[in-house]
């Protein structure tokens, strides 16, 4: 999984009969082919009739909203779904899948059952490093770096900034190109733009030299490794210079507090100096 | 007012963080607001992305006969020590603007925002502070005093 750009789901299918030519095929997993042997190996199975393929390629945008709105979702969990929508898909174009191989996310067990929940009729093979052991799930993982690489060369940018450039590198943060495009394309009010998944890693070490930014969702939540203090959304109005009537120092937000009804649920407050 | 304001203050963002920082910055260059196509009690959703995270945003005009500032403290005078005697702070506008954007964090934005929810302030003050005339406290008088009867 990247730092950078989508993160793309694949799936390979083929007839049970063609499970031993499949092994012959040279599918191996797809971080230990080299580009231009998996850009051949993605060519020839799209090509033979015997084998379907599908992806999801998951928008880094999407991502990462999702990992950061107020009920955040989990990289776990996203892929999960991801891998559900694939075996539907495949399912709904007519394909009857008896024998479904997953490579794991998280727990195998746990996702073994989850699967099994949602598609009773299949048996599901989980396992660590599937794509290694399993030449079905090799060819999946071929199907999807290809198209994650392809996806990544051609992104449009959404910023119009000066000076960007498409030297990713292969989008892994251990990738020094990766590491200089990240540094090269950081922005100390805006971070990184939206092709990076902002989720990525702890934000203590990810944002060196960003300007801080508080967000409500992140009231009181400790458990995405970022330690926050606790934090209140706006603007400190004290800071500015405004003093209201009775301000304790803990009420930062303008909150109408202490005011009738109708000025608290319209957040407004009364400003007598300033 | 010792400065100029600055009317073409035409991008107006409210957003549901505290940024710490203040300074100009590339705004136009990073962030990207789209329109969604959705309409919420009347208003326009706009969509754009802000450090990770999916805002949803709508533009609305201020009412007619009032205008949006933003103020700062003023600096361009030295202050003679008395004048800060009465704990006053001068202030002055450095930008104008009719139109403001706000933007949610996660939810559509709403008419039941509070900012928005703050424009039924208008109306009452109008109310509360509209001149009485000799008229308003005849007819006042009457309903009293049909009452009373």
């Amino acid at each position: 999984m990247g730092s950078e750009g989508p993160m793309v789901y694949g799936c390979l299918y083929c007839p049970i009969s063609y499970k031993k030519t499949l092994s012959t095929l040279e599918f191996a997993d797809s971080k230990t082919l080299k580009e231009e042997k998996r850009e051949e190996l993605f060519e020839s199975l799209k090509v033979d009739e015997k084998i379907g393929w599908a992806v999801d390629v998951i928008d880094p945008r999407v991502l990462s909203a999702k990992m950061l709105q107020k009920n955040k979702i989990n990289l776990n969990e996203i892929s999960h779904e991801s891998a559900m929508g694939l075996v539907k898909r495949v399912l709904d174009i007519g394909y009857l899948l008896t024998e479904v191989y997953v490579d794991t996310v998280g727990d195998a067990d746990k996702y073994r059952n989850k699967l099994t929940e949602r598609f009773p009729s299949i048996k599901f093979v989980v396992a660590k490093k599937a794509d290694s052991l399993y030449p079905v799930v090799s060819g999946a993982s071929i199907v999807a770096k290809v198209t994650r690489d392809r996806a990544l060369q051609n992104w449009n940018f959404d910023e119009t900034a000066e000076n960007m450039h498409r030297n990713f590198g292969s989008g892994y943060p251990g990738d020094p190109n990766t590491k200089d495009w990240l540094e090269n394309h950081k922005h100390a009010v805006f971070g990184f733009p939206s092709l990076v998944r902002f989720s990525w890693g702890t934000c203590e070490s990810y944002f060196k030299g960003g300007v801080q930014v508080l967000w409500e969702a992140d009231e009181s939540d400790d458990d995405d490794g970022c330690s926050r203090k606790t934090v209140k959304r706006q603007s400190k109005l004290s800071n500015l210079g405004f003093t209201g009537m009775k301000r304790k120092s803990e009420d930062i937000e303008s909150s109408g507090k202490g005011r009738c009804k109708f000025f608290q649920s319209r957040k407004l407050e009364q400003l007598t100096l300033f | 007012m010792c400065s100029d304001i600055n009317p073409a203050a035409e991008h107006m963002l409210m957003l549901p963080c505290c940024i710490k920082y203040n300074g100009p910055s590339p705004v136009s260059q990073y962030f990207k607001p789209k329109s969604t196509g959705i309409e919420v009690d009347g208003l326009n959703v706009k969509e754009a992305n802000f450090r990770g995270r999916k805002l949803q945003g709508t533009t609305v005009s201020l009412p007619d006969g009032y205008s949006g500032f933003v103020i700062g403290r003023k600096t361009c005078v030295k202050r003679k020590a008395s004048d800060t005697n009465g704990g006053m702070t001068a202030w002055q506008a450095n930008a104008k603007f009719r139109n403001i954007t706000i933007w949610n964090h996660d939810n559509l934005p709403s008419k039941e925002d509070a900012f928005l929810r703050a424009f039924h302030w208008f109306d009452v003050a109008k109310a509360l502070h509209k001149p009485v005339t000799s008229d308003d406290m005849e007819s006042a008088s009457n309903l009293g005093a049909a009452e009373t009867d």
